[in-house]
């Protein structure tokens, strides 16, 4: 018996062929207990998640045809067995094969895939002792070396700025200039860190109902803005007007009110919503998009310069722990 | 034997800002900064039982033991105050200034070297000096954060966030709070300071409780104007530093 992979992902298949054999988190269980009944393996463990669908098994080569006309033919799936085999679980674990480098989310996904399988009766002691290995790899990997450093993402750059400046976000305050679907997914973030509530104000008095409705927050008339102003920690700007908006004269009125706090200005908006020289205020931090994307790439580089000390480390720790099937 | 001690002592903060250092240069966190000022402060503790035994009294008689328990006082605010808040690198920060404080009171002719014993111990006095230097540590832990609050927000304003000192500095907001609080504490403790210094016996004049009423005066007009109409965190955290560095200047007039 041996360790066998076939999968496919999102560097092999398009979104319309991953999705035809996507399995829901409820079904993982039974994916997993279906193969051995359809192909005779005697361990079985399905992951699925929205960029990935990949089986292990343990059993002999000749099941990887048949695992691959399960995923629809050969044509877009990869396959690796014994050693290699682990040394891709291990890579999936730890996020080195996500499409965002190093993200967190795989780690639980893979972990449940595997409860699922175990529950299901479908692992014994060749993808018992795997999984379990791996998920040891994966939190050595995540804790031991930089791959998960730094938010790649404009999104999350933001965030994390937005935590640095004002630690918990529970008492912050956040307003939107525009309704795009950029502002609407950094303000969801910073809702989700714990924003405490959010303000949309754009032209269309109605999207601006609609985002705030979403977001269970306010919606303000545009020729309203400044007075919000005085009270909001964060200020996200995404309009698609043709000039800036908000002005040194703008924050300046209103620096009195606010005590002089600081405050966060997140310009994600091309042409720029922020006028530049609204950051010669001493409590303004203004972060516009080049800024913001720069730091991401920064982030994407360092990650990307931590894949070989990564997977280094899982060879040796796999080496190490001599496994059944590999 | 006390200056033995005290050289010890200001081995270990001189170690462990060394240490906090190159640990955050690293981009890592460590421990060991906060084990060394703890030794520290044990070290300081034992100068200032025997200098007081010396003495007979509190031991704050000549420039070098008002500078040492400064030094005390400070990093009893840190490790009793500042720790609980979690506030990360107030450690570093604080242990070069210990360094400093204590080196200065080892520097020959600072501290005495054959203190003279006190007759006549006034417990109004005793009060007065331990209660004022007890404040002036809050405001130098106030200071010390202030210039934390500078450097992260120098590196805010100008993009540099790649940095180990970056990451692990605490957040605005955190910063600020802290140097308010600290203000607020050793302002209430210089109030206590300053009643009891009114009612000890003045043999050598009013001019040491002078310069105290006056710095008493600057630091309750500092917090009379945050509360009230308040100021952006650039220049509360400069007039935290420029404040205690003036009010250094009171015990030049004992």
């Amino acid at each position: 018996m041996e360790l066998i992979c076939v999968g496919l992902n999102h560097r092999t298949a398009p979104v319309e062929v991953r999705e035809l054999f996507a399995v829901a988190p409820s079904k993982l269980g039974e994916a997993s207990a279906d193969l051995r009944s359809k192909i005779g393996v005697e361990e079985a463990v399905v992951i699925s998640t929205c960029n990935r669908t990949e089986i292990y098994v343990s059993g002999g080569y000749e099941v990887v045809a048949q695992l691959e006309e399960l995923l629809g033919g050969a044509e877009h799936c990869y396959h690796s067995s014994r050693m290699e085999a682990a040394v891709h679980l291990c890579r999936v674990a730890s996020g080195l094969d996500s499409m965002v480098l190093g993200e967190t989310e795989i780690f639980g996904q893979v972990k449940d895939a595997y409860q699922a399988a175990h529950q299901a009766g479908v692992t014994r002691g060749v993808l018992n002792r795997l999984f379990q290995k791996a998920f040891s790899i994966g939190k050595k990997v995540r804790t031991e070396t930089g791959i998960q450093e730094g938010a790649t993402s404009i999104g999350n750059v933001a965030v994390d700025l937005a935590e640095k400046i004002f630690g918990h976000l529970k008492d912050s305050e956040v307003m939107i200039l525009g309704a795009g679907e950029m502002s609407r997914v950094t303000a969801q973030s910073l809702q989700s860190r714990g924003a405490r509530s959010i303000f949309v104000a754009n032209r269309s008095y109605d999207r601006a109902l609609d985002l705030a409705q979403q977001m269970n927050g306010h919606a303000v008339r545009f020729d309203d803005w400044q007075l919000v102003l005085g009270q909001v920690d964060v200020v996200i700007g995404s309009t698609g007007a043709p000039h800036t908006i908000v002005h040194k004269a703008d924050v300046e009125a209103v620096r009195r009110k606010r005590k002089f706090r600081p405050l966060f200005f997140i310009d994600i908006a091309v042409p720029r919503d922020i006028d530049p020289a609204v950051a010669e205020i001493e409590e303004v931090y203004l972060y516009d998009i080049d800024t913001l994307e720069q730091i991401a790439s920064e982030a994407r580089v360092r990650r990307s310069k931590q894949i070989e000390v990564c997977e280094e480390m899982i060879r040796e720790e796999l080496q190490k722990a001599q496994l059944p099937g590999l | 034997m006390d200056r033995t001690v005290l050289l010890i002592s200001t081995l270990l903060a001189l170690v462990g800002a060394v240490w906090g250092a190159v640990s955050v240069h690293r981009g890592s966190r460590t421990w060991w900064t906060l084990a060394f000022i703890g030794g520290a402060f044990a070290a300081q503790l034992v100068f200032l039982e025997l200098r007081g035994q010396m003495r007979g009294a509190c031991p704050l008689r000549d420039h070098g033991e008002i500078l040492v328990f400064l030094a005390w006082s400070l990093t009893l605010f840190y490790l009793f105050v500042g720790r609980p808040y979690r506030l990360s690198l107030v450690g570093l920060f604080t242990a070069p200034v210990v360094v400093l404080f204590q080196a200065a009171a080892l520097w020959p002719g600072v501290m005495s070297v054959e203190p003279v014993r006190c007759v006549g111990v006034d417990a109004w006095r005793e009060a007065h000096a331990a209660v004022s230097v007890l404040a002036y540590g809050a405001f130098a832990l106030a200071a010390v954060t202030g210039v934390m609050f500078l450097v992260l927000d120098r590196q805010l304003k100008e993009h540099h966030l790649q940095s180990g000192l970056f990451r692990n500095l605490p957040p605005v907001r955190e910063l600020l709070r802290a140097v308010m609080r600290l203000l607020w504490i050793g302002y209430l403790l210089l109030t206590l300071g300053i009643i009891a210094g009114w009612l000890m016996p003045h043999r050598g004049g009013w001019s040491h409780l002078i310069a105290a009423v006056a710095v008493w005066v600057l630091y309750g007009a500092l917090l009379a104007w945050k509360q009230m109409r308040g100021f952006t965190g650039r220049r509360l955290s400069l007039l935290a530093v420029v404040l205690f560095l003036l009010s250094l200047g009171v015990f030049g007039v004992i």
